[in-house]
């Protein structure tokens, strides 16, 4: 924090102040969705969170952590600042985490740009916000990342004709303009680009346009939950598959509502920086430590991004402790391997380059799940979004 | 040519989903005259006794769905008893907000039962597959809905035209007083009623379960898209509803064929034109 | 006696509340913006009888106005409030004129479809809006250019709270004015008043804009003091929840409507707090207790508690 708000700070609080926690112990301020629609997000990011913390201790160099968590219930920017307004004075947090949806990050960042407080973006994945303040930094991924390389991978497997169905809201829009963007600057065509209204509840009219138009493939993206739930469905009955026009996606087969799909689902092809099923120690390290604190858990792309920000967030503690900006410079040269793969910090777009895997959903013989299986790294990549 | 058809096949498939998941609240909102925001709740207890007969305690999906409206109705009951038969007599807004806050608690239930992720419900393998209609396909279970809403118009048409009940639940939501001083016991009509609306919601919930997936938020999210189907169709007239369903169905799916872009607005849009010009719905219901 | 009392210990509880709670000065600043809109509503429901479900149509109006005047023309707070009431009230005019010709259910409907499209189009029209991203870059200049707004949100505080003060002391005198007993009049016996020769649908249409014009200073105030303005503020869920708040309170008093903003706004805050996932559980008791025991609402509580809990209200 700088010293003027410091100084105003403490000019309003000092005789109001409740006992002030010892020096030591700093505090990361987390909002997120606990109630409503969105709950599971909230959920999944607690959950990584105290897995982290059980495994590695409640300390980061000299300092003890301790996370608040507070509950913004949804897209709202309104309450996403007066939360972190009251997390900054009341609980004189020193880091902020979280953030969903993209106006809730956004709501912040003329307060931490004013305090100087490092806030680690756990999903919201528009390229810009990182643009608003030096203070972001982010643990998940940008549209970019994952549609643009997809769309090179589509190129390289020999399909030349696409079409887009993209929800037509912000999200959806820059999905839809990385892939075609990547897609035609290899060679490819883009026949059709339907944006789907966001309140769409029967796919049907946009699945029947893709098929009468007979690409190779549709490349498609939708928020989670019911949207994604319904399309893959009606890319199945509708015979498109059969048709042999591939399904090309990014997050629609995530893990936790992955099973809900049921059959309808094997065989969905996306991109995408994480999955439940890679092969590595840390992933087994982490999966075991988050079931065996919480059975029902299922680690997606929601629990990697948040247990990576914790990381991120330890080491910033450990080694500038409440300085912001020297963790903020620590943070730039940061690399580790984690549950997703190997990732190393962008110093110019504080998002992570990472590994951005071609999956294909499958049912795990083992254990009779579906799993998304991954054939294959098909790039390395920082944001690519950061300059359109 | 091909386009025609394919609005036509897919319009009138998502207009009956429209159906069977507003045609309970066409009962207790159109027929009994309460202001039941709590509608999309019976569908969610329905669809989510479904889930769990189906999905977890691994029954076929015929048996899971009569049980789970079956179980639904049984509650429906009860409420109507301790809730429902004390608020008919409020005003609209006192209804509105009983039934919302009604509402909230089954979410809570259910979320705190379930979870809030979705809760699918396990389809027959043989409504799974698609059903060749020569110049395309459609899914089998798609035409099993246009069943069930086709039989439930004619059943309902004949329960309240053609049969005592029918008679007795029109002269008791006309006037209840005069109901009674004939000797019909009003209070077990409304309840026989309610059931039957809470029972259709249910069906609903499940059988259109493959287009408006059942998680814990579903009254909220769907519940402009039941009133608005009810209020186009006007106020207690079944036919009504059906009507309005199917129209509401080929139009959007129309602007969705047509025009993407600007669906929401177009079908926004033209709801606020039929309203307009027909503000007690398509089909008025005599007095 | 209530009526004089009530805004009085109110304004006392909002000033108490301020040195109490010094850390939560953006919550408490929420409050009273949410209390601001939600007086709109009591104007055009509680008032003039118009059953609404779309208020946050301009609301949402007003957001955006405030905050494009801002980036684009000049960040001065009060003239941002200005240009976003003539924005709530240029749309409310205009949609109440075909809107206001229906009612019950019908009339539901379409203030429910005037803000959905509204929601859609500032999601389409993404250039200027900023889409489902938010609209950003809003830097407001001091209030009077005496007062910047600051980072504990101690302007903010005092500025929602004296514009909430000034709409309600607005809608006090209007309320008793002429105009105010004739919409009451039209609110109980339309057709009398329309014998007596008042045009109840121009009536009723004044009122709308007005309501319209007051969410819009809602929106506005919204806009500048969180600095950023997003789809939601067109959303379905605001429209519901201030009707849920005002009913809560009770319809057709003024205080009632800020009673019933601060008593849903503070239970959700502290239910969420403690048990985020449970918290609908507490909502939906408090509000069917209401419902069933204080059937008008939470201004009716002295009068409950004086026949010392006797029968139930409710039936």
């Amino acid at each position: 924090m700088t010293r003027a708000i410091r100084a105003a700070l403490v000019a309003v609080t000092a005789t109001l102040l409740p006992a002030a926690s010892p020096a030591d112990t700093i505090k990361v301020g987390v909002v997120a969705p606990f109630s409503g629609p969105f709950a599971i997000y909230g959920k999944q990011y607690q959950e990584a969170v105290e897995t982290y913390v059980a495994q590695h201790g409640t300390t980061a160099g000299e300092h003890e952590i301790e996370f608040i968590y507070k509950d913004v219930g949804g897209p709202n920017p309104d309450q996403s600042r007066a939360l972190a307004q009251e997390l900054l004075i009341r609980d004189q947090v020193d880091y902020l985490a979280g953030f969903t949806f993209t106006p809730n990050a956004l709501a912040v960042g003329p307060l931490i740009e004013q305090s100087q407080t490092p806030t680690v973006i756990f999903n919201a994945a528009t390229s810009s916000i990182n643009k608003e303040s030096e203070f972001y930094l982010r643990t998940s991924y940008t549209l970019w990342q994952v549609s643009a390389p997809l769309a090179e991978w589509a190129y390289d497997q020999g399909m030349r004709t696409v079409a887009t169905t993209v929800t037509d809201y912000g999200p959806g829009i820059d999905a839809e303009n990385a892939f075609k963007a990547a897609f035609e600057a290899k060679g490819g065509e883009v026949v059709d680009a339907i944006r789907m209204p966001l309140a769409t509840t029967d796919f049907t009219p946009f699945i029947q346009r893709v098929r009468d138009a007979a690409p190779d493939a549709v490349f498609t993206f939708l928020p989670g939950g019911p949207p994604t739930f319904t399309y893959t469905k009606t890319y199945n009955e509708n015979g498109l598959a059969e048709a042999g026009i591939k399904f090309l996606g990014t997050a629609e087969t995530e893990e936790v509502n992955l099973q809900g799909l049921g059959d309808a689902a094997i065989g969905l092809t996306t991109a995408y920086h994480y999955s439940g099923a890679h092969d590595s120690d840390e992933n087994r390290a982490f999966q075991a430590k988050l079931t065996e604190l919480f059975p029902d858990a299922i680690a997606n792309w929601a629990s990697v991004g948040a247990y990576d920000g914790t990381h991120l967030i330890y080491q910033m503690v450990a080694a500038a402790g409440t300085d912001g900006p020297a963790a903020v410079e620590a943070a730039k040269t940061l690399e580790w391997e984690s549950p997703r793969g190997p990732v190393k910090m962008d110093p110019e777009t504080r998002t992570l380059i990472q590994n951005v895997y071609i999956r294909e959903v499958a049912r795990d013989e083992a254990t009779g799940q579906l799993v998304n299986r991954e054939t294959g790294v098909i790039a390395t990549v920082g944001d690519l979004g950061w300059d359109k | 040519m091909t386009l025609f058809l394919n609005i036509l096949v897919d319009g009138v498939a998502y207009g009956m989903i429209l159906f069977m998941i507003s045609v309970g609240l066409s009962v207790t909102m159109g027929l009994m005259r309460v202001v039941n925001l709590a509608h999309g709740g019976f569908a969610l207890l329905g669809g989510t006794f479904a889930h769990w007969f189906a999905a977890e305690l691994g029954l076929p999906f015929w048996p899971a769905l009569v049980l789970a409206v079956a179980l639904t109705v049984a509650l429906s009951l009860p409420l109507e008893r301790v809730i429902y038969r004390r608020i008919y007599g409020f005003t609209d807004l006192q209804q509105v907000l009983a039934t919302i806050g009604l509402t909230f608690l089954m979410i809570a239930s259910v979320n705190l039962w379930q979870g809030s992720s979705l809760l699918p419900v396990p389809l027959l393998e043989g409504l799974k597959a698609s059903v060749d209609l020569g110049f395309r396909t459609l899914p089998a279970h798609r035409l099993m809905v246009i069943a069930a809403g086709l039989a439930v118009v004619l059943g309902l048409w004949w329960l309240l035209e053609r049969t005592r009940f029918g008679i007795r639940l029109r002269a008791a939501v006309d006037n209840r007083g005069t109901a009674s001083a004939h000797g019909i016991n009003t209070d077990r009509i409304f309840m026989a009623a309610f059931g039957l609306g809470a029972g259709l919601a249910a069906l609903g919930g499940v059988l259109g379960a493959e287009i408006l997936p059942i998680d814990a938020y579903y009254p909220l999210r769907y519940m402009v898209l039941f009133l608005i189907v009810v209020a186009v169709g006007g106020m207690g007239s079944i036919a009504g509803s059906f009507l309005a369903a199917i129209g509401l169905g080929l139009l959007e799916t129309a602007a969705r064929y047509l025009a993407p872009d600007f669906a929401t607005i177009l079908f926004f849009a033209l709801v606020m034109a039929l309203l307009a010009l027909r503000p007690n719905g398509l089909i008025v219901r005599a007095q | 006696m209530m009526n004089r009392i009530a805004p009085f210990a109110l304004l006392a509880l909002a000033v108490a509340l301020y040195f109490a709670l010094p850390y939560n000065l953006a919550f408490l600043t929420r409050i009273l913006i949410m209390a601001v809109l939600v007086l709109s509503l009591d104007l055009v429901l509680g008032f003039a009888g118009i059953a609404t479900l779309g208020q946050a149509a301009f609301y949402g109006a007003g957001a955006y106005a405030a905050g494009l005047f801002a980036i684009h023309a000049w960040a001065d707070p009060i003239a941002g409030l200005v240009v976003a009431g003539v924005a709530g009230a240029v749309l409310a005019f205009i949609s109440g004129l075909i809107v206001l010709r229906a009612h019950g259910l019908t009339l539901i409907m379409l203030t429910i479809a005037v803000a959905a499209i509204c929601h859609e189009i500032a999601n389409k029209a993404r250039d200027v809006t900023g889409g489902a991203d938010g609209l950003r870059g809003i830097r407001m200049e001091p209030v009077l250019g005496l007062f910047e707004f600051d980072f504990v949100g101690q302007t903010g505080f005092w500025y929602a709270l004296a514009v909430l003060a000034a709409v309600f002391t607005f809608l006090t005198l209007l309320t008793r004015a002429p105009f105010g007993l004739s919409l009451r009049g039209i609110h109980e016996s339309p057709e009398r008043m329309a014998a007596i020769g008042t045009s109840v649908y121009w009536r009723r249409v004044a009122a709308y804009t007005l309501g319209g014009a007051i969410a819009g200073v809602a929106g506005a105030l919204s806009a500048q003091v969180t600095q950023l303005v997003s789809l939601e503020s067109f959303s379905f869920t605001l429209s519901a929840e201030a009707l849920i708040m005002l009913i809560l309170g009770g319809t057709g008093r003024l205080y009632g409507a800020v009673l019933g903003t601060l008593v849903f706004m503070f239970v959700h805050h502290w239910a969420a707090a403690n048990d985020p996932f449970n918290w609908l559980f507490v909502i939906g008791a408090l509000v069917l207790a209401v419902v069933f025991f204080l059937p008008r609402g939470l201004v009716a509580v002295p009068t409950a508690l004086k026949r010392l809990g006797g029968q139930n209200a409710g039936s």
